[in-house]
């Protein structure tokens, strides 16, 4: 499902974000990838989401190579993609509803399948009773479900999520690793960049450790 | 627009206080042209006669001259005729014609032109072709004064071509900014759109449709503005100026000048956001 080849990225001359990584995740796997801050987990997630172009090497998802795709290609890439930001990337002027039905009305669906999905998912994370609610009026851990909600609502073949649980207390964090071994369960492939170790700990799956930009380790339990 | 309504009301404001400069200054040019037009009514060949003609020749040359394309109207001024009107002109002074006749005055045949030949040109043509009759020698057409006509009127299109062209891309140049400042206030939104798969088209027509809004509703303020200014100046005591200028009345845009304010709101606002939406594009 995810291929990466000898992938870099370097903003600068003598800064390499990202060196020479290379692996492969099989459909319908569940990974963490972790590291120390700096590592380069966010930089790895958004060269795979196109939010970066890469200096050197390959990458490919759903057999889409992304290092030669068009800006047109890159949207259309983007909705079989969910991904969840650090900062949760919500619209501070748009209800809980709103949020989450709006990759769909990217997508041109109609409004009643908008309203069905949207209920049965903002169900899956527990916020059915939030849906008027704007996002500044929800607690840290209530718009970090909104932004999973948003990731799930169009059913991804790939999950992506860069710190689901920062600054998020042990049992909401648990509630929030639960939404994403649903989505798992579900079928989504799910890549989820966390440096809480208890996470990995309690939830072990097969785990890629970055350093200094490196892949250093690549252990499955 | 409920997004950021105060960046939408200074869109409408900027678009409205542009096309509200260039409707004042279209209905400006506007009566300066009608009222070029009046003074053009004026312009007219003169032909003194040495020796009053006989009824039948005057017949014959009244009858010639009207055929001519260039001509509206022919008159004849008889020697008493124009005896009189040099009486009436003198008003108090008339007491210095006592004791002259009207032969003192040549009779003459006075030419007024169709609207379209009130130039050079066609004054030109007309008293080449009257040329031909040696009783027409003495000719007189105000070749000076039309020359100056018309480099004024030339001047006046030029400075409206110019000043228009100056407002309408000063007014593009604010409103793409403006536009601009609205996408700047929603990069967040816009960076959410692109991330859960909005194509750049998707992304680019609101902003353009929006655009398009905005310049029409201040296309319509603009009119209805210009409008109400026009209505002030009417009831401000014109009259004594109006007359001195030949017009009998302050004259507002045309239905079609006014259709083209409210379109022409829409086109600006067209192009700022686009403008503005390929420029954020690239960035």
């Amino acid at each position: 499902m995810i291929q990466v080849f000898n992938l870099s990225k370097s903003y600068a001359r003598d800064s390499a974000a990202i060196t020479d990584i290379t692996f492969k995740i099989a459909k319908g796997d569940f990974v963490y990838l972790t590291g120390p801050s700096g590592a380069g987990k966010s930089t790895l997630l958004k060269l795979l989401y196109c939010a970066e172009q890469p200096s050197r090497g390959q990458m490919l998802i759903n057999g889409l190579n992304l290092t030669r795709i068009s800006p047109g290609r890159i949207a259309r890439f983007r909705r079989v993609l969910g991904v969840v930001f650090q900062d949760f990337k919500l619209l501070n002027s748009r209800s809980v509803y709103e949020n989450v039905a709006f990759p769909l009305e990217i997508q041109g669906r109609r409004s009643v399948e908008i309203r069905q999905k949207v209920y049965q998912t903002l169900k899956v994370v527990g916020l059915e009773h939030r849906l008027n609610r704007l996002p500044l009026e929800l607690s840290g851990g209530e718009q970090q479900r909104v932004a999973i909600a948003r990731a799930l609502v169009v059913d991804p073949l790939v999950l992506l999520a860069d710190e689901p649980t920062g600054n998020l207390d042990p049992e909401k964090s648990e509630q929030i690793i639960e939404l994403f071994r649903g989505a798992n369960a579900r079928g989504s492939t799910v890549l989820l960049a966390t440096h809480d170790r208890e996470i990995i700990r309690r939830h072990p799956r097969r785990v890629l450790t970055l350093e200094g930009g490196r892949l250093v380790d690549d252990r499955s339990p | 627009m409920r997004q950021s309504p105060f960046l939408s009301v200074a869109t409408i404001t900027t678009v409205a206080v542009a096309l509200t400069l260039m409707a004042i200054f279209g209905a400006f040019v506007g009566n300066l042209q009608e009222m070029a037009r009046r003074w053009s009514r004026d312009v007219q060949v003169v032909i003194y006669l040495d020796q009053p003609p006989g009824q039948k020749t005057l017949r014959t040359w009244l009858d010639h001259i009207e055929r001519q394309p260039e001509v509206e109207r022919v008159t004849f001024v008889s020697q008493p005729e124009a005896f009189n009107r040099f009486r009436q002109r003198l008003g108090d002074d008339a007491d210095l014609l006592a004791g002259m006749t009207p032969d003192i005055l040549p009779a003459s045949l006075e030419i007024r032109l169709q609207e379209d030949f009130r130039n050079r040109q066609g004054v030109a043509t007309l008293a080449n072709t009257l040329r031909s009759n040696p009783a027409f020698a003495d000719m007189r057409h105000g070749q000076d004064w039309l020359e100056r006509f018309e480099s004024v009127i030339r001047l006046l299109r030029a400075s409206s071509v110019v000043l228009g062209g100056v407002l309408l891309f000063a007014s593009l140049f604010v409103v793409a900014n403006t536009i601009r400042l609205t996408l700047y206030a929603r990069r967040d939104e816009i960076e959410v759109m692109a991330l859960v798969g909005a194509t750049p088209f998707f992304i680019r027509v609101p902003f353009v449709l929006e655009g398009i809004m905005q310049g029409v509703i201040g296309g319509g303020v603009a009119l209805t503005s210009s409008y109400l200014l026009y209505r002030a100046a009417l009831s401000q005591d014109m009259a004594v100026w109006l007359r001195a200028t030949g017009l009998e009345q302050l004259l507002f845009l045309s239905p079609s000048a006014q259709v083209l304010i409210v379109v022409g709101g829409g086109a600006l606002g067209l192009a700022g956001s686009l403008i503005a939406v390929f420029r954020l594009g690239r960035a």
